[in-house]
């Protein structure tokens, strides 16, 4: 028992620092800021600006046309019928030459990486639809908030109004 | 699951009809003869025979389904038009949008609650006054 229990490292001795924490919230330090770039962890490096590599920095041939605007309906639609045509060819291959499959079967890993990638790309404009939805829906909740607050404020003006004057028609 | 899991998903599903239908045929495909020279090879029992002639047509036909629920997928895509800018235009207005709506009910929610202190304040004099009319003296 005792020799499990000192085979662990002891904690960090950085809670000495917090001793007056209660009385004095400035006398101890203050967290360390977020970090951004890459950063080191457990031997490996992450990175904290996470963007979609793009189709050439995996070593990718990019099959659909780069551009601002891509019509993505149209490019899903065209590399489906692409991965078709070439499944064919595959299978025509294997009736006639199977030796030369390899050549095939890397044309349609490729259109299978291209058509990944693009869907990919897509998700950043649902994250950016999914938030526009939300704040439409908070606003429509606010404003109903806002309207049942001033209707019943109302319906208590007015049952206070009506209150007094019973209680002065009582008084003597 | 939403539209871009779903076509992700198709995409798989694609992928592995297409390896499956490859792997089923090379694995039972009967044997074939390549040369004049070798005799010709034994053919198997009709029945595996007629089986084996049906899966081409069974999985090609799952394949082309695949592909066309792959495409019925990308049209209901509801990309409304394109352009982030357009999408962060939005955003922009409709946070701004927000921000007025909420000044408005923190200033109904101010004034209200006002209204019920007083409303409590009138209602704590008017229970003392009722209870000092019946004070049984």
């Amino acid at each position: 028992m005792a020799a499990t229990s000192s085979s662990y490292p002891p904690p960090p001795p950085y809670y000495k620092l917090y001793k007056d924490y209660l009385e004095d919230p400035e006398s101890a330090p203050k967290p360390p800021p977020p970090i951004e770039g890459s950063y080191q962890l457990y031997g490996a490096t992450y990175t904290t600006d996470d963007v979609l590599p793009s189709l050439e920095d995996q070593g990718v041939r990019q099959l659909y046309p780069k551009g601002p605007n891509i019509d993505f309906k149209k490019e899903l639609r065209s590399l489906n019928r692409e991965l078709q045509l070439h499944i064919l060819e595959l299978a025509d291959v294997l009736v006639e030459r199977p030796s030369q499959y390899a050549r095939r079967v890397e044309d349609v890993s490729l259109i299978f990486k291209n058509l990944h990638h693009l869907l990919n790309s897509l998700r950043p404009h649902q994250a950016r639809a999914t938030l526009i939805h939300i704040l439409e829906l908070q606003i429509q909740r606010r404003k109903q908030a806002v309207e049942d607050i001033k209707r019943r404020r109302e319906v208590a003006q007015r049952l206070l109004k009506e209150s007094l004057q019973i209680s002065d028609g009582r008084l003597p | 699951m939403d539209i871009i899991s779903q076509l992700q998903e198709q995409v798989n599903t694609i992928a592995a009809l297409a390896f499956n239908s490859f792997g089923t045929l090379q694995r039972d495909a009967p044997p074939v003869q390549l040369s004049p020279n070798y005799p010709e090879p034994v053919a198997k029992s009709t029945e595996d025979v007629i089986n084996v002639a049906e899966h081409p047509k069974i999985m090609s036909a799952a394949l082309v389904k695949a592909a066309k629920q792959f495409d019925l997928l990308v049209s209901a895509l509801p990309l409304s038009e394109g352009g982030e800018e357009a999408q962060l235009k939005q955003i922009a207005e409709l946070q701004a949008e927000n921000e007025a709506v909420g000044q408005e009910l923190q200033k109904q929610l101010e004034a209200a609650e006002e209204e019920l202190k007083r409303v409590r304040e009138l209602f704590n004099q008017a229970a003392d006054n009722c209870l000092n009319l019946k004070k049984p003296d």
